[in-house]
């Protein structure tokens, strides 16, 4: 379970990232957090591993204030936290298993890892793990010989390779396009329904948070402005969190029965 | 005129743009008049004249006549010097190859955020790239007697200067995204540094490595000619025996070890890249 109680965090240069949110996140839960570009989206599941630190209030992760972890405290914090980015960042020199085993790397010791020395159920699960996202085939290619999509792929099995128990995805489709966004977000959550793993993703296509989220946080200049089921949200909800009428940029688009085999 | 007057008139009074501003074109005219009048002035100040340049070249047979013919005796103990040349550059290689490695992390102002640490490196790196290497060869001469031992400590520390600047700087461009996914994920600084940089700088390392060995083969004759051992030591004695025929095998014996390294460093870094 994860707790925001008061939190606030202003950056070095006098920004306010975030402004006394309060928020309770229950385990197995799909939350989808939107919000303008600058509203403290990123911030918001930042501060989960601690990424950033928020300045005010407390964070608790598994009933612990997880505000003062620090060395090996915050690293162990951060093996149970997966995380996904926009851009992918992989290693786009190294292979693909290689990038999945860097899930491993917080489980295995430093000389260890130095030396690519990872067991051998570790190298079994980074395999069964690209299996899962249906990437398997392309276990030797560089990271970069693949399309967005497919980088975007590595990186989910990357993150089921370390097994946490939250996942926090940061914008994951914002460089896809439409179709390549509905598969990623498919497996995000059908790896959320599968093994329980608790998700919050940052989005800002309406339509992708409505179609996929359990539960949808709004925020706006580092407030929480609504925070309920995707079953109360209307298109007032969004005109409400982004603070002007909806236009077609902030939807995705893109026919979701063309992926629907390929998932 | 009236050939002026049939052709097509849509571009007539439409705007033709420079290809670069009038401003940038200004500067990089300034810049070639200065340099047009360094050049003048300093070779005014040291007197450089080609006249002399000229005549010079005429003393050139004199030297040519006592090079040849190339005294081929001397070539036992040049291979033998060469050899250990060669064991100079490859062991003074290794060496800095292997301590460049925490040095230009520590360098790297993307991997030490601690300001002092990254800027005595810097430093202290910088001090030793202005040492020439002949210079560092009469100091480690010096300190432990004439021989192949100070020439290894000199070529070590000549070395380590320039691979620590250049892959010092290869690290600084690396792509940090890896390094916080690694960090996000409960990776330690080593991990995440050998896992998420170390893939991305290693081609040039070893391309840099080879370089500095190219380097080496040629610096270590230069630093022999101050008792540094090596082949450069060889050659300094034969020039005070006034044996210029066995000068002259020496050079070619150098010139061809030099051309074979270079191609095969040069292959193979043209492999690796």
């Amino acid at each position: 379970m994860i707790e925001l109680k008061d939190l606030s965090l202003v950056y070095p240069n006098g920004h306010q990232g975030l402004k006394d949110v309060n928020v309770k996140i229950e385990d197995g839960e799909f939350v989808v957090i939107v919000g303008l570009s600058g509203a403290g989206k990123s911030t918001f599941i930042r501060s989960i591993n601690r990424l950033v630190t928020p300045t005010e209030g407390e964070l608790h992760v598994d009933g612990d204030n997880i505000l003062n972890y620090k060395g090996r405290g915050l690293r162990k914090l951060r093996t149970k936290i997966g995380m996904i980015f926009q851009s992918y960042n992989l290693v786009k020199r190294n292979n693909v298993i290689k990038n999945v085993l860097a899930g491993r790397l917080g489980h295995t010791g430093t000389v260890r890892s130095v030396f690519n020395l990872f067991s051998k159920d570790d190298k079994a699960l980074a395999y069964e793990s690209l299996k899962r996202v249906n990437i398997d085939d392309k276990l030797y290619n560089r990271a970069d010989e693949l399309s967005g999509g497919q980088q975007q792929r590595v990186s989910i099995a990357r993150v089921l390779t370390q097994k946490p128990k939250y996942i926090l995805a940061d914008e994951p489709v914002a460089s896809l396009d439409p179709p390549t966004s509905h598969q990623v977000m498919k497996y995000l959550r059908k790896i959320n329904k599968e093994d329980g793993i608790t998700t919050i993703v940052n989005l800002h296509f309406i339509d992708m948070a409505m179609e996929y989220a359990d539960r949808i946080i709004g925020m706006r200049a580092g407030e929480v402005v609504f925070d309920g089921p995707v079953s109360e949200v209307t298109e007032e909800t969004f005109e409400e969190i982004y603070g002007r009428s909806i236009r077609e940029d902030d939807l995705r688009g893109g026919v979701e029965e063309d992926v629907e085999q390929n998932v | 005129m009236s050939n002026k007057m049939s052709k097509p008139t849509i571009y007539d009074d439409s705007y033709a743009p420079l290809l670069s501003p009038w401003r940038v074109k200004a500067k990089i005219t300034a810049i070639f008049l200065v340099i047009i009048i360094f050049l003048m002035f300093s070779s005014w100040r040291t007197g450089v004249d080609l006249n002399e340049l000229i005549w010079g070249f005429t003393n050139m047979t004199q030297i040519t006549d006592k090079l040849f013919p190339i005294n081929m005796a001397i070539l036992g103990p040049a291979m033998n010097t060469l050899f250990e040349t060669i064991h100079m550059a490859i062991i003074a290689s290794t060496f800095s190859t292997l301590i460049v490695i925490p040095v230009s992390l520590l360098a790297a102002n993307n991997i030490t955020t601690n300001w002092f640490v990254y800027n005595t490196t810097r430093l202290i790196m910088n001090v030793l790239r202005t040492i020439p290497d002949v210079v560092l060869a009469v100091i480690f001469v010096g300190l432990f007697g004439i021989g192949v031992f100070g020439g290894i400590v000199a070529l070590f520390i000549f070395s380590l200067g320039i691979l620590a600047k250049l892959i010092s700087e290869t690290v600084e461009s690396a792509d940090m995204q890896p390094v916080e996914a690694m960090r996000a994920s409960g990776a330690n600084t080593i991990q995440a540094i050998a896992y998420g940089v170390v893939p991305q700088v290693l081609p040039q390392f070893t391309s840099f490595s080879l370089y500095v060995f190219e380097i080496n083969i040629r610096a270590s004759v230069v630093i022999g000619l101050v008792g540094a051992g090596g082949i450069g030591s060889l050659l300094m004695d034969q020039f005070s025996f006034n044996n210029y025929g066995a000068v002259m095998t020496i050079i070619f014996v150098i010139f061809a070890v030099v051309i074979v390294i270079e191609y095969i460093s040069g292959k193979i870094r043209e492999a690796i890249i």
